[in-house]
């Protein structure tokens, strides 16, 4: 008995013992040996490394059918299913992994501002240290080539297109109204504090089919996932103050804040060209709600914003100026969900709704209008493989519009519409190494007001020429349903339509990037009208036309010289149009032909300070004089502003901030205004368009309270 | 009844080389790690993590190579692509052991990597990061010593960036001598217990 135990234990030792050679070579696809890459059997101790030569070699007490598993950083993970036995001089070949750091992106035409430092041209902190912008935005991404210099409007000019080209989005859900109510001349700002926000995507032309509606050029705004702590910020600055809080829960986190602004105090003391008799004056709150699920995050932004103001504006042809009046009422909610619903599918989803509300006086004449709109969207993506994604998706626009005019001049005007549209697109995202990836999309949209359905298709490609350069190129049809001015009037219309031709070159290298882009945009069906502005009783046709050529240039660098992080934009641009009451394609007012802007920032450590200065020029600006007999041929004086700003951090968690604008004093002028009649020469009098201020000053002071001491906010700055 | 004994010393014998493979192959991987193969030993812990599943050990020493790696590299494309994969190894041994203070003292540790190899891309966004995550490991175990000791080396080094004393934080490191005395031996095997070697470099801002 005692020898059959034996007998048992020395053989079932011996089976353990029993072992198998596992041997081979792991090479790229070009047969270049891979070294470091790890071999094992899957759930097993058993394994090795590849050597210098990409070969290994390890034993393994494994029998039967195993998986081999060889993995290397950067490269796609195989598994190999056979007999142990089986598994000597094998020969593996692995292939990149398209999703790793230095593969091909498709960038033509974008501006990504994100924590990822390779694919971004800028960081989320750049977009709001900028001298000149003040918290805003907007004002920074202005910095950026293929931006027009359109100081006195202050929102997004695109590679000749005017301000209503550029749509914004919010966790991929449309804002209608991004900018806060103005008038003419007086600029605008974005409307959401640049806090809430953590990643940018600039495109200036060439976008995805999950977008459209704009001719010209998208911003995709993402909020903030997850706030890293609580905080309190309190911002006290000449023209207002404000306050936020952010509180953490488990799964879920709410972020509040409140800004009011109160100009008067600050106008009593700067010169003003405008005549204002009441102030800007605004009262803007916000909140945001994050609630992490098992596999997905629920994200519920909300904004309310109240602001008026009452100016008379200079006016050529009224001696006495016009009066006008404004009172603004916005509400903007955002509903985001996006999770897995696993087997490699992804869905976002969500839902914006806007309420537009003003009461505008204008001289004698009291408008009162009234704007819902909402945004509904489905988003589905499928990972086929590492190189091969499909996403579709389908949303519907909802937008219905009322207005009231009264005048003692004219019976009371109505106006009303409801401009629905649904639109489905689907998008292709494919690489076929790591240095070339295609992205193909298709986006059809069915508009109910105007009764028409239009396809747009999408192509991107990209191709990496060296290790630190790549090459792409983006083509796409973009359709515009008309605007709100004109919609007032008349629906029988069609989209207007733009194509882009872009083509990318990217050289980025340890701490400097230079993007160089050049563009064709050609305009079709621009809408015409034959009265000065869109009226009830204008002619409205399709018959406008136009394009725009040009290069785009960005070079920065922030290795050279210690501390000190640059930027220089450069566009050229070449555009003509016929649309509106052109009596021919000419220069639109808003486009000059250069446009230069010298962004720097430099820290001085001993003074605990960040200095920024910024430098924008923008060539002479086209301009009808009615004296001349070409229609818009003139062009205004260069445009010149340099601005500084000095952020000094008292402690880790207060700083003191002080810009000033255009210190130079540069007299600018945007346009000139030209009386209707002309004077007893026969020559028609005019009078410049000049900023409200040539300068301004804000100093402010922001404080941030929370437990760890370390967080500030030169973010929001 | 002797076969029978025979039969269950075998077994015991059987469960013990397998608690004893878990155990030489971690060592090896250690060794490997000595002997300057960081790599050699991050595909072991790797290979170890997979095979023991549900163990958050063998991951958490695969991305504490990959950090202590990056902290001493030059070469921007190696630390970022490190710290990615450390990233995730971190993740995965979160899977496995919520609300531990060791986790959150290692992925303070990445934060600070990213901030120590690009301050002016990294400093302001992972230094937050960095804090709360110290905050979180000195909540769960407030007397880890880890958490204690590299905690006050941050805010040292946050203290003479600001122009302030740091000797402010010397009793911290008091404090950590202490808590790494009173550290005793986990039950579990390989339980981070290092950094006790560390004290003097830290206290040299005591001097």
């Amino acid at each position: 008995m005692r020898s059959i135990c034996t007998l048992l234990f020395i053989m079932l030792q011996s089976s353990i013992i029993a072992q198998t050679e596992i041997s081979g070579t792991i090479t790229d696809t070009k047969g270049i040996p891979i070294i470091g890459a790890n071999i094992y059997l899957d759930g097993t101790y058993d394994g090795g490394t590849s050597n210098d030569n990409g070969s290994f070699t390890f034993s393994t007490s494994e029998i039967g059918v195993q998986t081999l598993v060889i993995s290397f950083l950067s490269f796609e993970t195989l598994y190999l299913s056979k007999e142990v036995e089986a598994m000597t001089h094998l020969k593996i070949v692995l292939k990149e992994d398209v999703n790793s750091l230095d593969s091909v992106i498709l960038n033509a035409g974008t501006f990504a501002a994100g924590d990822n430092s390779k694919a971004s041209v800028l960081t989320p902190l750049d977009i709001v240290t900028t001298a000149g912008s003040a918290g805003d935005y907007i004002a920074a991404l202005q910095t950026l080539p293929g931006t027009s210099n359109v100081s006195e409007d202050g929102r997004l000019f695109v590679r000749g297109g005017d301000a209503s080209e550029t749509n914004v989005y919010i966790d991929g859900l449309q804002v209608f109204q991004p900018f806060t109510a103005r008038t003419d001349n007086i600029p605008t700002r974005g409307r959401f504090s640049s806090f809430l926000f953590e990643g940018t995507n600039f495109s200036t032309g060439g976008y995805s089919a999950e977008y459209g509606d704009a001719l010209s050029s998208v911003l995709l705004l993402n909020t903030i996932d997850e706030p890293d702590q609580e905080t309190t910020d309190l911002q006290f600055i000449n023209v207002g103050l404000g306050g936020g809080h952010t509180k953490k829960w488990e799964n879920n986190s709410l972020s509040v804040n409140a800004f009011y602004v109160n100009v008067k105090p600050y106008q009593n003391i700067i010169e003003q060209r405008v005549d204002w008799i009441k102030p800007y004056e605004s009262l803007a709150g916000e909140a945001v709600f994050r609630q992490q699920f098992d596999s997905g995050l629920l994200k519920v932004y909300g904004g309310l914003n109240y602001a008026d103001f009452e100016l008379v504006q200079e006016d050529i042809n009224v001696p006495d100026g016009i009066n006008f009046g404004l009172a603004n009422r916005n509400l903007y909610l955002n509903a985001s969900y996006k999770g897995s619903l696993g087997k490699d599918w992804d869905i976002t989803t969500g839902a914006s709704f806007a309420n537009d509300h003003n009461k505008i006086n204008i001289a004698t004449t009291d408008v009162d209008n009234d704007e819902n709109s909402a945004h509904i969207k489905l988003k589905l993506r499928k990972r086929f493989s590492n190189r091969f994604k499909l996403s579709i998706g389908a949303e519907q626009f909802l937008v219905n519009f009322n207005e009231t005019a009264e005048s003692p001049d004219f019976d009371t005007f109505r106006s009303s519409f409801d401009n629905n549209s649904t639109a489905i697109f689907t998008e292709a995202n494919i690489f076929f190494s790591k240095k070339l990836a295609l992205q193909l999309g298709v986006r059809g949209v069915q508009n109910t007001l105007i009764e028409d359905t239009k396809i747009s298709p999408r192509a991107s490609l990209a191709y990496k020429t060296s290790s630190k350069s790549q090459i792409s190129m983006a083509y796409g049809d973009f359709y515009q349903a008309p605007q709100q001015e004109v919609l007032k009037y008349t629906s029988i219309l069609e989209p207007e339509k733009s194509s882009h031709y872009i083509f990318n070159y990217l050289y980025q290298n340890n701490g400097r990037t230079l993007r160089a882009e050049g563009y064709y945009k050609k305009y079709h069906d621009l809408i015409k009208f034959d009265t000065e502005m869109p009226q009830f009783n204008s002619d409205f046709t399709n018959n406008g036309s136009g394009y725009a050529a040009g290069v785009d240039l960005f070079w920065r660098d922030s290795k050279s010289i210690k501390n000190l992080d640059y930027w220089v934009s450069y566009s050229y641009l070449d555009t003509e149009r016929d649309y509106r009451n052109f009596p021919d394609s000419a220069t639109p007012n808003f486009a000059a032909t250069h446009t230069l802007s010298l962004v720097t920032k430099y820290w001085v450590e001993d003074w605990k300070s960040l200095l920024s200065a910024t430098y924008n020029f923008g060539s002479g600006r086209p301009y009808n004089d009615p004296n001349e007999s070409v229609f818009q041929n003139q062009k205004t004086r260069t445009f010149n502003s340099l601005n500084l700003s000095w952020a000094y951090l008292i402690s880790p968690q207060k700083i003191l901030y002080f810009s000033v604008t255009n210190v130079l004093d540069f007299n600018n002028v945007f346009n000139y205004q030209y009386s209707n009649t002309p004077n007893m020469n026969g020559e028609f009098a005019r009078q410049a368009i000049r900023p409200n201020v040539d300068q301004s000053v804000i100093l402010g002071f922001f404080w941030t309270i929370s437990d760890n001491k370390t967080d500030n906010q030169l973010n929001d700055l | 009844m002797k076969t029978l004994l025979i039969i269950a010393t075998f077994l015991a014998g059987l469960i013990a080389s397998s608690q004893s493979n878990y155990e030489k192959g971690m060592t090896k991987a250690f060794e490997l790690w000595e002997n300057k193969n960081p790599d050699q030993a991050i595909n072991l812990f790797e290979r170890i993590a997979r095979a023991e599943k549900e163990n958050w050990i063998p991951f958490y020493y695969a991305a504490r190579v990959h950090i202590n790696t990056a902290f001493d590299s030059k070469d921007a494309d190696e630390i970022e692509s490190r710290l990615k994969k450390a990233q995730e190894y971190l993740n995965e041994a979160k899977t496995f052991s919520k609300n531990n203070a060791e986790i959150s003292i290692m992925e303070a540790m990445l934060n600070m990597a990213y901030v120590a190899y690009n301050p002016s891309v990294y400093g302001m966004t992972h230094s937050a990061k960095v804090e709360e995550l110290y905050l979180q490991a000195k909540t769960l175990e407030p007397e880890n010593p880890r958490a204690t000791l590299y905690h006050a080396e941050w805010k040292m080094g946050g203290a003479k960036y600001w122009g302030k004393d740091p000797k402010a934080f010397c009793p911290e490191i008091e404090k950590a001598i202490l808590y790494f005395e009173k550290q005793s031996n986990h039950e579990t095997p390989f339980y981070p217990t290092w950094g006790k070697d560390q004290i003097a470099r830290v206290q040299q801002n005591c001097k």
